[in-house]
């Protein structure tokens, strides 16, 4: 045991600091999926069951139905005393709604003592018990806690399970819940983990909200912890509200009684913490709002939010740690833009406390800085090849455009060089996009170069007409020059027509028209080769072979009849008839097989006219025997 | 060439005198089988073997004929008598009968 329980701790130390960074809530109740929420449970009531949906679906979101007067009267006609399920609805509705007393006749009364038994099934003693306390009626605990816990034993289902532990959340303190309070943790076993993102019973969200309400509600009433950790109550938020439209009212109500508990109960409080708006700050936008809320969307203002490092995400070295985040109306705020951050990602690392409860409360935050580029020391020069000539370099401010043209042909190259700045800080940017981009006025051709850094950050660009024949198809002519910069973190990409070149490419190459390579063209048709058939010979000559193939069987009579064949012994006795009968009847059912009959036809007259003519033949042999 | 000649008419002269009638009448079913399975050899190369299955069953026929009719033969004669003692010449004659019938079915079924 020692060595295997080293083992063990040192296994778990190591899953632990795999898995510090705690799974984060990938799913939601924004305000407009609690207004859907809310909309769906207040539909009017169809049956006392959907009105107990309604009524304490709403009041687990914290909201009443609209007309708690009419709901009573409702609950008061429709309810049947003869049912434990319909006791049960209107036991709960009424706990809720306020000012509504229904008076419970003594035969009620013993029907739902007499439900709390080992012979009903788990919903019953749950309805029973429910009704008994919502109806303010004295419930014997350890009575209902020993036949609960026998009947659970032969129902085994987890719908049955998490009934009994809604049970229990009404049987009193003193009778020993433990039994029930460890089937959460068997009920957690049970559920399924769908790409580490959710947990839920295979029976469905449905039945995953209700465990997640029932075992809240006992772990509430009996004051212990529930057995589940941070990542599966993570995982199973991420199922329950991955549910947007509710169809059905047991959904919704299961939906919200699993939302209300989350939001209050003594020992977990999952709290959401989303940015309110793009995770982006800039010169015109320097602070980062953050939302802080519970499950409901509710604001938790009472929370100390604290950034605790805000990492570069490209050099990861650290610009800000342990800034606490200050509190303007619902949104946490802090203005990033403070310690001057270089434009690009960051990753924030953000804390909530406040509450021992708080759990999902650390996270990691993707923030965008953007910033402004400008561009500086722009120089258009022609280069002579042969390097004799000095190079004219005009200099153009942006956004102008360069008066004159400039020419790149065989003697000279077109060069092209610019710096970019962040127009906040002075710093050298090196975009993700700086293009070059020609554009042929009259052929409508256009081509793209990109345009490096060099190791000082200044961007060069050269344009020689011989080593770039290819891209432009050797079309001479004026093109016009822009120049495009851009990139995720930039707020003012630029697009800036710089000058018009005219290039001059060798007249020999010059094609006479542009081509325009058009894939839409109809290709050329394909013709089927139907299978020739096989040569025949010509009908004559089979003929005349059919013919020629017969003179071989008239040699052959004629040789018989001059060796003289002996038919003088041919007497008519029976068997003889028989055997001459049946052996032609054969010959014939070849001929009837070719153009007709298939083999098992043919064999089964073959076995008959078989049969006869060797019982025929056999005869005849013998006999022909004997007379030798 | 003379010697070739005296050879065929003494071996005629032998085998019209020697050999018993009944044999005399097999050989002349044999020959007929010979000659149409040539035939149809010969129009095969004539003409081409399509179709292919049906050239091969009427020459597998042919064959397969000649191949009963001398199993028929040396069973049948008497100076073989020593070598099938119990096969009288009825029972041969029976088994080539119900083989020549299986070898019909056969050739009948694939000569399409």
């Amino acid at each position: 045991a020692g060595p295997r329980l080293r083992l063990a701790a040192a296994f778990s130390l190591l899953i632990l600091f795999a898995g510090a960074q705690a799974l984060a809530p990938s799913h939601r109740l924004t305000d407009r999926d609690l207004t859907r929420l809310r909309a769906a449970l207040e539909r009017p009531f169809a049956d006392l069951q959907a009105a107990y949906y309604s009524i304490v679906g709403l009041s687990s979101l914290g909201a009443r139905v609209a007309d708690e007067k009419a709901a009573c009267r409702f609950i008061k006609s429709h309810v049947d005393s003869s049912s434990v399920d319909s006791l049960f609805y209107a036991a709960q509705s009424i706990r809720v709604l306020s000012g509504c007393e229904v008076t419970v006749s003594n035969e009620t009364r013993e029907l739902l003592l007499a439900a709390v038994s080992e012979d009903s099934s788990v919903t019953q003693i749950f309805h029973a018990v429910g009704a008994l306390s919502g109806f303010g009626l004295p419930l014997a605990s350890q009575e209902a806690l020993t036949a609960l816990t026998a009947r659970l034993s032969k129902e085994e289902n987890v719908l049955a399970t998490i009934q009994a532990l809604e049970t229990a959340s009404y049987l009193s303190q003193q009778a020993d819940l433990s039994g029930i309070v460890e089937e959460i943790e068997d009920l957690v076993a049970r559920l399924d983990d769908l790409g580490g993102v959710y947990l839920q019973f295979e029976e469905g969200i449905e039945t995953t909200a209700l465990f997640v309400a029932a075992a809240y509600k006992l772990s509430d009433h009996v004051g212990t912890e529930p057995a589940m950790k941070e990542d599966q109550i993570i995982q199973l938020m991420n199922a329950i509200f991955s549910k947007k439209n509710f169809e059905m009212l047991s959904e919704a109500f299961s939906v919200a009684c699993a939302v209300g508990s989350l939001s209050q109960n003594r020992y977990h409080l999952p709290v959401i913490i989303v940015p309110d708006g793009p995770a982006a700050v800039s010169h015109h936008q320097p602070v980062l709002r953050l939302q802080v809320t519970d499950v409901m969307s509710r604001p938790l203002t009472q929370a100390s939010v604290k950034l605790d490092y805000a990492k570069s995400a490209s050099s990861k070295a650290t610009v800000l740690q342990q800034t606490a985040f200050a509190l303007s109306g619902d949104i946490f705020e802090l203005n990033f833009m403070n310690v001057k951050p270089a434009s690009g990602y960051y990753d924030f690392s953000i804390s909530v406390d406040g509450d021992k409860r708080f759990i999902a409360n650390k996270i990691e935050l993707k923030v965008k800085v953007s910033t402004e580029v400008g561009i500086t020391n722009v120089d258009l020069s022609t280069v002579d090849k042969d390097q004799s000539i000095a190079p004219k370099t005009t200099r153009v401010a942006y956004p102008a455009k360069a008066k004159g043209s400039f020419t790149a042909d065989s003697h000279q190259n077109f060069a092209l060089s610019f710096q970019l700045i962040d127009v906040n800080s002075g710093a050298e940017l090196i975009p993700h996009q700086t293009f070059v981009r020609l554009h042929n006025q009259k052929t409508g051709q256009e081509v793209v170069f990109v345009a490096e850094p060099d190791s000082k950050n200044v961007y060069k660009f050269e344009l020689d007409t011989s080593e770039r024949k290819t891209e432009f198809d050797s079309a001479s002519g004026t093109y016009t020059l822009y120049l495009i910069i851009g990139d995720a973190t930039l707020e003012n990409p630029i697009l800036w027509n710089v000058a018009d070149v005219v290039i001059k490419f060798p007249e020999e190459d010059a094609p006479s028209t542009v081509q325009s390579k058009n894939l839409f063209v109809p290709k050329p048709e394909i013709q089927h080769l139907f299978r020739e058939p096989e040569k025949r010979p010509p009908t004559v000559v089979s003929n005349t072979f059919t013919a020629l193939i017969l003179s071989p069987l008239l040699l052959l009579l004629i040789l018989w009849l001059k060796i003289g064949a002996n038919i003088s012994n041919f007497s008519f006795a029976p068997s003889i008839i028989v055997f001459h009968m049946g052996h032609a009847a054969m010959l014939g059912l070849m001929y009837v097989y070719w153009t007709q009959l298939n083999m098992f036809q043919t064999l089964k007259y073959l076995a008959i006219l078989g049969g006869i003519t060797f019982l025929a033949g056999n005869r005849m042999l013998a006999q022909k025997a004997v007379k030798r | 060439a003379g010697a070739v000649g005296s050879v065929v008419r003494r071996f005629l002269a032998e085998y019209g005198s020697g050999t018993p009638s009944r044999l005399k009448v097999l050989d002349a079913y044999l020959l007929y089988v010979l000659l149409t399975g040539a035939l149809q050899f010969g129009y095969c190369l004539g003409v081409g073997t399509f179709p292919f299955n049906s050239f091969l069953s009427g020459f597998i026929s042919a064959v397969g004929s000649f191949i009963l009719g001398v199993c028929l033969r040396i069973q049948i004669n008497p100076q073989n008598k020593g070598e099938f003692q119990g096969i009288s010449p009825e029972r041969a004659f029976a088994d080539f009968l119900f083989a020549t019938t299986i070898l019909h079915l056969v050739v009948i079924n694939f000569v399409g």
